[in-house]
């Protein structure tokens, strides 16, 4: 029989993925981000919570991932390689299903969640689906963005020659000016969806 | 502690604090996984969850039984002119619960949960906004179709573009790299004309 210490020790992995995934979540529905609503309008700028959503995850993990790479504690090596054309292109085509369906991956599961069947049964369908097709046309794809400039796992402060204090610190601030004027210029604006949420 | 009850219980959070929450996940993600020397340091991501899934049935279409010398044992080979669809399937993305498999079931339970919380939680087959109602009518099965081409569209952009709002936004934008960058100039730039297109003057 194996020790007790040994067993728990290889379910760690799952149970991180299961708390880390319940705040994850928990903050995705707190956020809004299971309405369609909230989703589609932050493209037609009558709601920007999306945006103040991302933002705000974005200076709040940067400050403390890189705060943990200072102290040595961690290393960056879970990197989506930069080709981009690649990023650039399948940006373009997420963001017009997006915009369609007021969801995207996470938010779908998400949403489901919430009791809605139209996330649950077209939206994980049509997820799986995709997730087929993709592996299908994966050599096509592989080969129509071959020529293209391969990063690999530059991060900006390398590309830019910076210190990454120093590019943090830009960042943070840059967009803690953009969240305070989009701040401002929702303040001044009237949200007719309010009523709706 | 009363109040912090009534906080979790609230329908909606200030975008900032809930964002503020999912960027502390990231980070407490990348430590923990990191600590956990059994497994490689990662962060969270959705769109991954969906390929491994996919692969259950993506393996068995790509692949035959053949059975190489008289009279042994059939052994699995890809199917002709499907070798490296195979090869994406069985080894890049492979069938299984994996890790983030694993994550994406505790995104649906704390989603369950935060929503009983609130009482959110309401089986519906489709928006109840009038939002949705005045721009393609009250039929469920139109917004049915719409989501399942969407979220093929949406599969399939997150797979070129190397993951999704999660895994690839917010994971790729905390560790600064350009392509999460890039992906979300992307992913406004064809939204909005897509919105506008679709909303027009209606709503």
């Amino acid at each position: 029989m194996e020790p007790l210490d040994q067993s728990v020790w290889e379910l760690g992995p799952i149970v991180v993925a299961l708390i880390m995934g319940f705040l994850f979540g928990f903050a995705l529905d707190k956020g809004g981000m299971t309405r369609y609503h909230k989703i589609v309008n932050v493209f037609r700028f009558t709601d920007l919570a999306v945006l103040k959503f991302m933002m705000s995850a974005m200076v709040t993990g940067m400050v403390g991932i890189y705060l943990l790479v200072w102290a040595g504690e961690v290393e960056l090596t879970a990197i989506t390689p930069t080709i981009p054309i690649k990023n650039f292109a399948g940006g373009l085509l997420f963001g017009v299903g997006m915009s369609l369906v007021g969801m995207c991956p996470g938010t779908m599961v998400s949403g489901a969640a919430r009791g809605q069947l139209d996330y649950l049964i077209p939206g994980f369908g049509g997820f799986l689906t995709g997730a087929l097709l993709y592996g299908f046309l994966y050599p096509t794809i592989t080969d129509l963005f071959a020529g293209f400039k391969d990063y690999g796992n530059a991060k900006l402060p390398e590309l830019w020659g910076l210190s990454t204090v120093l590019t943090v610190l830009v960042f943070a601030e840059a967009i803690i000016l953009m969240l305070y004027l989009i701040q401002r210029l929702n303040l001044r604006r009237k949200d007719r969806l309010a009523a709706e949420s | 502690m009363r109040a912090f009850i009534a906080y979790l219980r609230r329908d909606l959070w200030s975008p900032y604090v809930a964002g503020a929450l999912l960027g502390l996940v990231a980070v407490m993600t990348l430590w923990s996984t990191t600590k956990l020397d059994n497994m490689p340091a990662r962060l969270p991501g959705a769109s991954g969850s969906f390929q491994n899934l996919a692969a259950y049935l993506g393996q068995e279409l790509t692949s035959t039984q053949k059975v190489l010398t008289e009279g042994g044992a059939p052994i699995t080979v890809p199917r002709e002119g499907l070798e490296e669809q195979f090869i994406y399937f069985a080894f890049t993305m492979p069938k299984g619960i994996t890790w983030q498999v694993w994550m994406i079931i505790g995104v649906f339970l704390g989603s369950l949960v935060s929503a009983l919380l609130s009482g959110g939680f309401r089986i519906s087959v489709m928006p109840h906004t009038t939002q949705w109602q005045t721009i393609f009518g009250p039929q469920p099965w139109k917004r049915w179709v719409l989501v399942f081409i969407g979220g093929i569209i949406l599969q399939v952009a997150a797979g070129i573009a190397g993951g999704c709002t999660s895994g690839l936004a917010i994971s790729g934008g905390v560790q600064l790299t350009p392509a999460a960058f890039l992906f979300i100039a992307g992913m406004f730039i064809s939204g909005i004309p897509t919105a506008l297109l679709v909303y027009r003057r209606r709503y």
